[in-house]
C-alpha cells in the first residue's frame, strides 16, 4: 500500500481546510471521515411534519443530548447509543456531534465572528490563564481570506474587540423596534452590529471546501472509516499513519503517511490522541505535558435571557417597518477599566418579529389563543453567550469500560460552570431587561439559567497551544511539541473561548496550518 | 424537463390514475416517477393503549379545555392530539409516564371531590380552580409541584401535537401555503 503525504482525519471544517490547502498545494492527501458522505439530492425528501412517525416529536429519548435536533433531521446526528461517553453524575455534559462528510458544518448556524488581542492576549489584559501563542496579527491575513471564501455578510465597526472582516456589507434598514434597542444601547455606550454570517445555500465545507480539493486531483476521500488511533514509528518518534476501523463491516485497516493532520473536532480529536498509546507516550499521544484533554472550555449560553413584547405591534399592527431583523452586541464588559464583580465578558445576540411561544403565557383555551394571536410577530429576545475560563479541573479523560460500536474506548467529560460564569449571566440579565425597558418593551420573561455545558456546541480547548511544550501540546503553528509530523488543526487547539463563535477562527487556524505544513515540506524540514 | 411535466402530473392526480393517463407503456420503463404516498394517519383511526379509559376521558375534556377550535383552526381533539400523545406516552421514559398518568388521576379526583363527578364532564367554568396552576408565571426551571409541572407540558404537547397534525395544516394551508410545516426530511442511511 503506498504511503500518503498527509493523512487528514475528519471532514468538517477544520479536515475540509486542511484538504482544500494541502490538496491544491501539490501535497498527496488522504482524508479520513468517520461518517457517510451524503448524497444532497438523494437523501432528502420534502414532507409535511404530520407525515413523520412522531409528528415532529421526535422518538422519546433518542437524543437526550442533542436539543438542536428535530424529527425532520434526526438521522443526521451522530446516534448517542453507537457513541456514547460519560460525565459525573449530576453535571451533564451535551456533545453535540454529526458524523458526516462536511461534519457539523452541515448544520452550522454561520454567525462568523473573529476573535481580538483581548482572546490571543488574555492574560496580559487581566492575568488570568494563558496567552494564545498568536496574536490578531498573525491570523488576521487568514480571516481575510476565510471570509470571502464564506461569504461572510456584516458590517465593520472598527471595534478593537471585533475586529473588522472582509465583508460583504450588509446595508439592510433595522426595524424601528431594532433601531430602538440600538439607541438605548447607544445611550451607555453599548455597542451594536449587524449578525455576520457566511451566506449562500449552504455554507459547508462539503461545497465551499471539498469539491476543490477533490478537483486538484490530490485528495482522496474515504468515507466510513472511524480512526481508532494514530500509530507511531518507534524508531523515529514519529506519527507513521492511523489504525482505523469501517463503519459499516467493522473490518479493520491501517494506513501510512509522512503527515498527520487531525482534524476529527475538539473532543474526537483529543480522544484519539488519549487512545493512541505507546511505551513512549503511556497517557496519549504528544502529552508528554500532561496537559492532554485538561482546560476544556466553551461559551456558555443563556438562551432567551429576555423575552419582551414591543407593545406598538400588538393587535397585527408590526409589519416590516417595525419589527423584524436583529443584531449582535458584542462583549463590552472589562474592556479599558475592570467592571463589575468578574473577568471577561459576554455577548448577545437579539432578534425581532417572532410570536412569543405559548409557554410564557399564563393562560390557556380561548384566552391563550386570543392574546397569541394579538402577540402575532411581536417578540424581542436576547440570547447571551459568555466566556467560560479556561481551568484544569474541566478536562476530558478515556473510560476505563465504556467503549462505542466499534470497540473505541469512550470519552469521560467534566465540565461546570463557575462563580464567575454565573456573576457574567446575572448581570447580563439585569442589563437585557433594562435596555428592554429603556427602549420601551415590555418583558415577558427573563432569568439566568445557563444550559449545560456543550450544548453551545461551541466545546474548545482540550489539546491546546503554547510556546511551553511543559504546558501545552502544540506550539503556534498546531504542530505537536512532542511529534514534529503531527498537527491538530480543530478547536482543541484553542487556549481561550471568547465570546465570539469559533468556527471563523478555526477554519483560519487550520488554513494557516496548512500552509505551514506546505512551506515546512518545500523546505525539507518535514 | 419532460420529467419535471410528468411528477406534476401525478401529484396533480391520484397516484393511480396518473400513469395510466400521462405516460405510455414505453415512457412508463424509462421514468422512475415518484409515486405519492399518505401516512397511516390519514387513513386510519390510531388504536389508543396506555391511558386507561377514565384517564384517556379525562386528558379529552383537558385537551378540549386547553386548545378548544378556533374560527380557523382545529381544536386538539380534531387534530387527534389526544390519540396521538397516548402513543407518544407509551414509548416515553417511566418519570414522564407517571407524571401524565398521576396528573390525569389528580385531575380526576379533584374533580370527583369537588363535583362528585370525573374530570371528563367538566365544563371549562367548572374546570377552572383545578387548571389555576396554569396561570401561574413561567418560570424557567418546571415547577416543584407535579401537578402544576404536569399542566404546563400537558398544555405545551397539547398545542404542538395540534400544530403539527394534518387538519391543523390543511386549515392553515387555506390561509397560506407556508404555514402547512413542510420540512426536508433527511431519510436513514446504512
Ligand atoms: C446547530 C449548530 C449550529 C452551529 N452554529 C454555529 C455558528 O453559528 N457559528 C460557529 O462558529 N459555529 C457554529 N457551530 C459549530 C460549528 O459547526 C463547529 O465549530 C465546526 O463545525 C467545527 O469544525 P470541526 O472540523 O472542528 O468539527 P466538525 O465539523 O464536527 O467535523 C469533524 C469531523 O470529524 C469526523 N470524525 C470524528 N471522529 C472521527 C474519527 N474517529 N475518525 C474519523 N473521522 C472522525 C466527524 O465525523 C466530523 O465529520 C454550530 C454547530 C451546530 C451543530
Amino acid at each position: 500500500m503506498k504511503t500518503y503525504d498527509v493523512l487528514i482525519i475528519g471532514s468538517g471544517a477544520a479536515g475540509g481546510m486542511a484538504a482544500w490547502v494541502l490538496a491544491r498545494g501539490g501535497a498527496d492527501c488522504l482524508l479520513l471521515e468517520a461518517g457517510p458522505l451524503f448524497d444532497y439530492e438523494k437523501q432528502r425528501v420534502m414532507k409535511a411534519v404530520y407525515e413523520l412517525p412522531y409528528r415532529g416529536f421526535n422518538r422519546p429519548g433518542r437524543f437526550p443530548h442533542i436539543t438542536q435536533a428535530s424529527e425532520f433531521d434526526a438521522n443526521l446526528w451522530a446516534d448517542e447509543k453507537q457513541n456514547p461517553y460519560s460525565y459525573p453524575p449530576g453535571d451533564p455534559f451535551y456533545w453535540v456531534r454529526i458524523r458526516a462528510v462536511g461534519g457539523k458544518t452541515l448544520r452550522w448556524g454561520r454567525a462568523s465572528w473573529r476573535l481580538s488581542d483581548y482572546e490571543f492576549k488574555g492574560k496580559d489584559h487581566d492575568g488570568y490563564g494563558e496567552n494564545w501563542p498568536i496574536s490578531l496579527a498573525d491570523l488576521a491575513p487568514y480571516y481575510d481570506r476565510v471570509e470571502p471564501m464564506f461569504r461572510v455578510s456584516g458590517r465593520n465597526e472598527g471595534l478593537p474587540q471585533l475586529p473588522d472582516g472582509k465583508l460583504i456589507v450588509d446595508e439592510s434598514r433595522d426595524s424601528l423596534s431594532v433601531q430602538r434597542f440600538i439607541a438605548a444601547c447607544k445611550k451607555r455606550n453599548i455597542p451594536t452590529t449587524k449578525p455576520r454570517r457566511a451566506t449562500g445555500t449552504l455554507a459547508s465545507s462539503y461545497n465551499l471546501l471539498l469539491p476543490e480539493a477533490l478537483e486538484s486531483g490530490n485528495l482522496t476521500i474515504t468515507p466510513n472509516a472511524v480512526v481508532r488511533e494514530i500509530t507511531l514509528d518507534p524508531k523515529t518518534g514519529l506519527a507513521n499513519g492511523a489504525a482505523f476501523v469501517d463503519r459499516r463491516s467493522k473490518r479493520e485497516y491501517q494506513v501510512s503517511a509522512k503527515i498527520v493532520v487531525l482534524a476529527a473536532s475538539t473532543l474526537e480529536s483529543t480522544r484519539i490522541l488519549l487512545n493512541s498509546k505507546s511505551p513512549r507516550f503511556p497517557t496519549g499521544l504528544a502529552n508528554s505535558s500532561g496537559v492532554l484533554g485538561h482546560f476544556l472550555v466553551d461559551q456558555f449560553y443563556v438562551k432567551n435571557t429576555v423575552v419582551a413584547v414591543v407593545p406598538e405591534a400588538r393587535g397585527g399592527r408590526g409589519g416590516r417597518t417595525l419589527m423584524g431583523g436583529g443584531g449582535y452586541v458584542p462583549r463590552f464588559r472589562n474592556l479599558d477599566r475592570k467592571e463589575k464583580d468578574y473577568i471577561r465578558g459576554w455577548a448577545w445576540d437579539f432578534g425581532s418579529g417572532f410570536t412569543p411561544p405559548a409557554k410564557y403565557l399564563p393562560l390557556y383555551g380561548e384566552e391563550l389563543q386570543k392574546q397569541l394571536a394579538d402577540l402575532a410577530g411581536t417578540g424581542f429576545a436576547l440570547t447571551t453567550m459568555g466566556e467560560a475560563l479556561a481551568r484544569k479541573e474541566n478536562h476530558v479523560r478515556i473510560h476505563p469500560t465504556l467503549k462505542d460500536e466499534w470497540g473505541i474506548p469512550c470519552l469521560h467529560i467534566t465540565q461546570k460552570y463557575g462563580d464567575n460564569e454565573f456573576r457574567m449571566a446575572q448581570d447580563a440579565m439585569e442589563t437585557a431587561v433594562e435596555l428592554c425597558r429603556e427602549a420601551g418593551f415590555e418583558i415577558l420573561a427573563q432569568h439566568a439559567q445557563m444550559v449545560p455545558p456543550g450544548e453551545s456546541i461551541h466545546e474548545l480547548g482540550t489539546c491546546r497551544m503554547g510556546h511551553n511544550p511543559k504546558t501545552s501540546v502544540l506550539n503556534a503553528w498546531n504542530q505537536a511539541h512532542d511529534v514534529k509530523n503531527l498537527f491538530v488543526v480543530d478547536g482543541s487547539c484553542f487556549v481561550s473561548a471568547g465570546v465570539q463563535n469559533p468556527t471563523l477562527t478555526i477554519l483560519a487556524l487550520s488554513m494557516r496550518a496548512s500552509e505551514y505544513i506546505l512551506d515546512q515540506k518545500k523546505k525539507g524540514l518535514l | 424537463m419532460r420529467r419535471r411535466r410528468v411528477l406534476q402530473a401525478i401529484t396533480a392526480f391520484p397516484a393511480f390514475r396518473a400513469p395510466a393517463q400521462y405516460l405510455s407503456p414505453g415512457q412508463a420503463a424509462e421514468e422512475t416517477p415518484k409515486l405519492r404516498e399518505t401516512a397511516p394517519d390519514g387513513v386510519a383511526q390510531p388504536k389508543t393503549r396506555f391511558l386507561r379509559p377514565d384517564q384517556l376521558a379525562a386528558f379529552r375534556n383537558l385537551a378540549e379545555i386547553l386548545v378548544p377550535k378556533g374560527p380557523d383552526r382545529p381544536s386538539a381533539v380534531e387534530a387527534g392530539a389526544v390519540e396521538f400523545l397516548d402513543f407518544l406516552l407509551s414509548q416515553s421514559s417511566p418519570e414522564r409516564q407517571a407524571l401524565f398518568k398521576n396528573g390525569l388521576d389528580v385531575l380526576n379526583n379533584q374533580s370527583q371531590k369537588r363535583f362528585g363527578k370525573p374530570f371528563a364532564q367538566l365544563t371549562s367554568a367548572e374546570a377552572k380552580p383545578l387548571l389555576e396552576p396554569l396561570t401561574r408565571p413561567w418560570t424557567y426551571h418546571p415547577p416543584q409541584d407535579p401537578q402544576e409541572r404536569f399542566l404546563r407540558e400537558a398544555k405545551e404537547d397539547l398545542l404542538l401535537a395540534t400544530a403539527n397534525s394534518k387538519p391543523f395544516a390543511d386549515a392553515m394551508s387555506k390561509r397560506s401555503r407556508a404555514a402547512a410545516g413542510l420540512g426536508a426530511y433527511w431519510l436513514p442511511f446504512d
